[in-house]
C-alpha cells in the first residue's frame, strides 16, 4: 500500500505545476527589446511578482496597468517581472507602448520575452494570466491564476507588505 | 506484476494528459477573432434573431421586429 501511495505522489508531482512553498524555478531571458537579459535569481533578496502574459489574452492586458501602478507604489524591496509568451515580441512591445502612452510614464518593471514558452511550461501555468508572488528567499508564497482586479491587487499589497 | 501494470497505467495516463490537452499558454490561435463562432457581432445578432423566429418561440431576442424574420 505504501508503495502505491509513493508512486501516486511521484506521478502527481511529475505533472503538477509550481505551488505555494515550492522553490521558484530559475530562468534566464532577454528583455522585450532584447537589450538586456535577466535571471530570476538576480532578484533574490527582493519580493518578486512574476507575471506570465500574452497580448492575445484579454485578461492579461486588462491587469497590466494595475502592475504599472503597483510597481510605482513599491519602489524598493519589490520587483515585478513580466514574462511575455507571444509568437512575436512586436505585439507585446506595441501593447506596452500603448499602456505607457495612456499612463504617461515608462514601464517601471522588468519586461522579459519568452518565445519558446519555457517559463509557463516550467511553472505548469494553469491559466493565462498567471502570477506568482515569490519571497526574498526565492520561495513561491502565492499563486494567482486569472486576471487580477483592483480588489485582488489590494489583497496582494497586504501579502507584499508581510513578505517585505 | 500488479505494481508494474499500475506504474505503466499511471505514467501513460499522465502522458496522455500532457500530450493531448492544449495548455492555457498554447491557446494563441484559439484567441484569434476568426476562431470565434460568431466573428461578426452585427451578423450574430441578426442570425440570433432569425434562429429564434424559426426554431424557438421566444420572439425576436434583442431586435424589435414583429416575427417574420425577414427584416
Amino acid at each position: 500500500m505504501k508503495k502505491i501511495i509513493v508512486l501516486i505522489v511521484l506521478a502527481v508531482s511529475l505533472f503538477g505545476g509550481v505551488s505555494k512553498g515550492d522553490k521558484a524555478v530559475d530562468f534566464k531571458l532577454k528583455t522585450l527589446d532584447a537589450s538586456a537579459s535577466y535571471k530570476l535569481s538576480d532578484f533574490r533578496g527582493e519580493v518578486v511578482l512574476l507575471n506570465l502574459w500574452a497580448s492575445w489574452c484579454g485578461g492579461c492586458k486588462k491587469e497590466m496597468p494595475e502592475f504599472f501602478e503597483l510597481q510605482n507604489e513599491y519602489k524598493n524591496g519589490f520587483k515585478i517581472i513580466t514574462v511575455n509568451i507571444d509568437k512575436s515580441s512586436a505585439d507585446a512591445i506595441s501593447f506596452m507602448s500603448s499602456v505607457e502612452k495612456t499612463l504617461s510614464y515608462k514601464t517601471p518593471f522588468v519586461s522579459l520575452y519568452d518565445a519558446k514558452k519555457t517559463v509557463p511550461r516550467k511553472y505548469g501555468a494553469r491559466g493565462m494570466p498567471s502570477s506568482y508572488l515569490i519571497d526574498k528567499n526565492g520561495v513561491v508564497q502565492l499563486v494567482m491564476v486569472g486576471s487580477l482586479s483592483h480588489n485582488d491587487i489590494a489583497e496582494l499589497k497586504i501579502e507584499i507588505d508581510k513578505l517585505k | 506484476m500488479k505494481y508494474l501494470a499500475l506504474v505503466i497505467l499511471l505514467f501513460l495516463s499522465g502522458c496522455s494528459e500532457s500530450l493531448v490537452r492544449v495548455m492555457p499558454y498554447e491557446k494563441e490561435y484559439f484567441a484569434q477573432d476568426k476562431m470565434s463562432l460568431s466573428p461578426l457581432a452585427e451578423r450574430a445578432e441578426q442570425e440570433g434573431h432569425i434562429f429564434l423566429i424559426r426554431e424557438a418561440s421566444a420572439g425576436g431576442d434583442s431586435s424589435f421586429q414583429g416575427g417574420c424574420g425577414c427584416r
